[in-house]
C-alpha cells in the first residue's frame, strides 16, 4: 500500500502526520510526505527551483517535523521506515563456510519527504499519479472551513480531481462511528480492508448503508451486503446495517455527518458517483466535523 | 424450554433474524423452529383442489426448498436447537398466526433491516400486533453480540405483560440490563438522560413507583437492573439514547391508533426489539 500524506505548515497537519503513522503501523505502507511550495515566492519572484527559496521558509522545516513525529510513533527497533545498520557481519557463503561481508541493509518500507513547486492541487495529484498511490491523505480544520491557506478548498478539489481514495483527517472530535455508504456490487477488496483499518485503528463502531431506490434492496445487493456483513464479522467486527433511499440520502448523509467518519464508495460506475455530484462532497467535506474518506 | 417460530426466506433480513436467534438460542437453550411461507400472488388462485392444489402448492415450493435448507443447514452445526423448516403455501399473516397457535410458540422471530425511512418496521409490527400474535415479538434488526438490553416502561406500561415477557423469553441468558422510563416529549424539547434519584419533583413520585414495582418483579424473577433512570424526549432523540443497546423490549397496544411515539421510538433503534402486546 502507498499513501501520500499532503501537508501544509498549520497545525492539522501535524496531527495528520499522527493519524497516517497510526494508520502505517497496521499496514506497512510506503509513505510519501509531499509538501507543495508555490512558484512565485513571498517576496514576489518567481521561483525556478527549490534553491531560490530561502531554506528558512516554514515549510520545509515542519517536513522534517512531520517526518520525525511520523517515527516517533515507532518502536525504534521495529520501525520499518529507519535506515538499518551497516556494518561487517559474518555471512555463510557456503555450507560450512562463513565470511565476514560488509553488509548494507535498507529500511523495509520508504518513508519519502518531497517539496514539489506548483500549484497545490495539481502537484498533489501529480505526485499520487506518478507514485501510484492507493491512498492520499490531506488534513484541515472544521473550523475554518476545511480551507488551506488563503488558497482555499484545496482538499475538497484533491477529493474531486482524485483518481485514488483521499482522506481528509479533522481531528476535532473522536470518531465513534464510521458510517460507510459503499455501492456493494463493485466495492473493492481494498476499500473493504482499509475501512477495517480504520474501524481497528479508532475502535470505532461500523455502519454499513445499503442504498436503495425503492424500499427494499435488490436481491443482488442483499447478497453482496450479506458477503460484506461475514466478511466483518469474520473479522471480530460487528457492524450495523441500515437502509438508505437515495431520496433520502442527502439528508441521511446530512444528519450522520454530525456523528462519526463518513465513508463513500466512488468509483467508476458506482450508484454515489452518480447521485451525489462533486458539488455536494465538497460540502459534505466543508462541513463535517469529522473526517470523510472518498473510496475509489 | 422457550418455544420460537422464526420465520425465514431468503432475504438478508431473514439470514441476519437466523444467525441472532441461533445465538439467542445458545445463551438460552431456545428451542427454534424456522417457517418459510410462499405466498401466491393475490390474483393467482389455486387450481382445484385436494391432490390437484397440494401439486401446485409443492411446485411453489420446490425452487425456494434448496435454498431454505442450505440457509438452515449453514446454522446447524452451532446451532444444535434449530430445526428444519416448515414450508407452507398462503398468506404470511394467517399462516404464522395458524403455526403460533397450532403450536403454542413462546415467540415469534422475523428479521426486518434498520431502515432511515423507518415506515415499513411500523406498518409490518403494526400488522402483527392487529393480528393478534398470541406472544412476545421480537424483530431483528442487525445481527450484533447480546450485551446489554434495555427494558423500557411508560406511563400507560402494563407492567404484567411487559415484565414476565421479558424474564421469561430470557431466561438463561445472563444478560445485563438497564430498566428506563420513558416520558415522550413534544418536538422542540431536547431528551436527556437523569440517573436514579434525579427525578423531577412533578412526576418523580409515581415514576419511581413504577420502577419500584418493576424491580421487585423482576427480583422475585431473579433478575436485577444493572441500572434505572428516566429518558424524556421526542421519539427520535430517545432512540439516540439508545444505540449502544443491543436488545430493547417494550410493550405496545394492540391497536396502535393514530402516531404512538413508542412505536416510533422502537423503528428508529438499530438493534433488535422485543415486543410484547398489552
Amino acid at each position: 500500500m502507498k499513501i501520500l500524506v499532503a501537508v501544509d505548515q498549520n497545525p492539522y497537519s501535524a496531527k495528520t502526520a499522527k493519524v497516517v503513522a497510526e494508520l502505517a503501523a497496521n499496514t506497512w505502507a510506503n509513505v510519501t510526505i509531499l509538501g507543495v511550495l508555490p512558484r512565485r515566492s513571498p517576496a514576489g519572484k518567481l521561483a525556478a527551483s527549490a534553491e531560490d527559496w530561502n531554506m528558512e521558509h516554514p515549510l520545509p522545516r515542519a517536513l522534517l517535523e512531520y517526518q520525525k513525529k511520523f517515527l516517533s510513533h515507532f518502536k525504534k527497533d521495529a520501525c520499518p521506515y529507519t535506515q538499518r545498520n551497516f556494518g561487517y557481519q559474518l555471512i555463510e557463503v557456503r555450507k560450512g563456510v562463513w565470511e565476514e561481508l560488509y553488509v548494507a541493509k535498507s529500511a523495509r518500507k520508504d518513508l519519502k519527504a518531497r517539496i514539489r513547486l506548483g500549484n497545490p492541487v495539481n502537484e498533489i495529484l501529480a505526485e499520487a499519479r506518478q507514485e501510484e498511490v492507493d491512498l492520499i491523505v490531506m488534513g484541515c480544520d472544521h473550523s475554518e472551513g476545511c480551507q488551506w491557506e488563503e488558497l482555499g478548498g484545496i482538499p475538497q478539489k484533491v477529493v474531486n480531481a482524485a483518481t485514488c481514495s483521499v482522506l481528509v483527517a479533522k481531528e476535532e472530535k473522536e470518531v465513534n462511528k464510521i458510517v460507510c455508504c459503499l455501492d456493494h456490487d463493485l466495492v473493492s477488496q481494498q476499500s473493504l480492508e482499509m475501512i477495517n483499518q480504520l474501524v481497528t485503528l479508532h475502535q470505532a463502531k461500523l455502519e454499513i448503508i445499503g442504498l436503495t431506490e425503492g424500499r427494499e434492496l435488490k436481491a443482488e445487493v442483499e447478497r453482496k451486503m450479506d458477503t460484506i456483513l461475514r466478511y466483518y464479522t469474520a473479522r471480530g467486527l460487528e457492524p450495523w446495517i441500515e437502509i438508505v433511499e437515495l431520496a433520502s440520502l442527502d439528508a441521511f448523509i446530512s444528519q450522520e455527518a454530525q456523528w462519526g467518519l463518513m465513508a463513500l464508495w466512488m468509483g467508476k460506475r458506482s450508484m454515489l458517483e452518480k447521485v451525489f455530484p462533486k458539488a455536494k462532497v465538497s460540502r459534505l467535506i466543508k462541513g463535517s466535523e469529522y473526517s470523510v474518506l472518498i473510496l475509489r | 424450554m422457550i418455544r420460537a417460530l422464526i420465520l425465514v426466506d431468503n432475504r438478508l433480513a431473514s439470514g441476519i433474524a437466523l444467525r441472532y436467534a441461533c445465538r439467542l438460542a445458545n445463551q438460552t437453550g431456545m428451542d427454534l423452529q424456522t417457517i418459510y411461507i410462499e405466498e401466491a400472488e393475490r390474483e393467482v388462485r389455486p387450481p382445484g383442489t385436494g391432490w390437484v392444489k397440494r401439486t401446485w402448492e409443492k411446485g411453489l415450493l420446490v425452487s425456494a426448498g434448496a435454498e431454505i435448507s442450505r440457509l438452515i443447514d449453514e446454522e446447524k452445526p452451532t446451532c444444535p436447537t434449530l430445526r428444519k423448516a416448515k414450508m407452507v403455501v398462503g398468506d404470511r399473516q394467517m399462516e404464522i398466526l395458524r403455526e403460533l397457535d397450532e403450536g403454542s410458540y413462546d415467540l415469534f422471530i422475523e428479521g426486518t433491516l434498520y431502515a432511515f425511512n423507518p415506515s415499513n418496521f411500523q406498518v409490518n409490527l403494526e400488522a402483527r400486533l392487529s393480528g393478534g400474535f398470541p406472544c412476545p415479538i421480537l424483530m431483528v434488526k442487525n445481527f450484533v453480540e447480546l450485551k446489554k438490553a434495555a427494558l423500557l416502561l411508560e406511563d400507560t406500561t402494563d407492567l404484567w405483560s411487559l415484565v414476565p415477557s421479558f424474564f421469561k423469553t430470557l431466561e438463561g441468558a445472563h444478560l445485563e440490563f438497564d430498566l428506563l422510563h420513558v416520558k415522550f416529549t413534544k418536538p422542540g424539547r431536547l431528551s436527556f438522560r437523569e440517573d436514579e434519584g434525579g427525578v423531577e419533583a412533578a412526576d418523580g413520585g409515581e415514576i419511581d413507583e413504577r420502577i419500584a414495582s418493576a424491580r421487585k418483579m423482576l427480583a422475585e424473577a431473579g433478575w436485577s437492573p444493572q441500572g434505572t433512570g428516566v429518558l424524556r424526549g421526542v421519539p427520535v432523540g430517545v432512540a439516540d439514547d439508545l444505540q449502544d443497546y443491543s436488545l430493547v423490549v417494550a410493550c405496545l397496544p394492540r391497536q396502535t391508533a393514530g402516531k404512538n411515539a413508542m412505536l416510533e421510538l422502537l423503528s428508529r433503534v438499530p438493534s433488535a426489539v422485543l415486543v410484547c402486546r398489552q
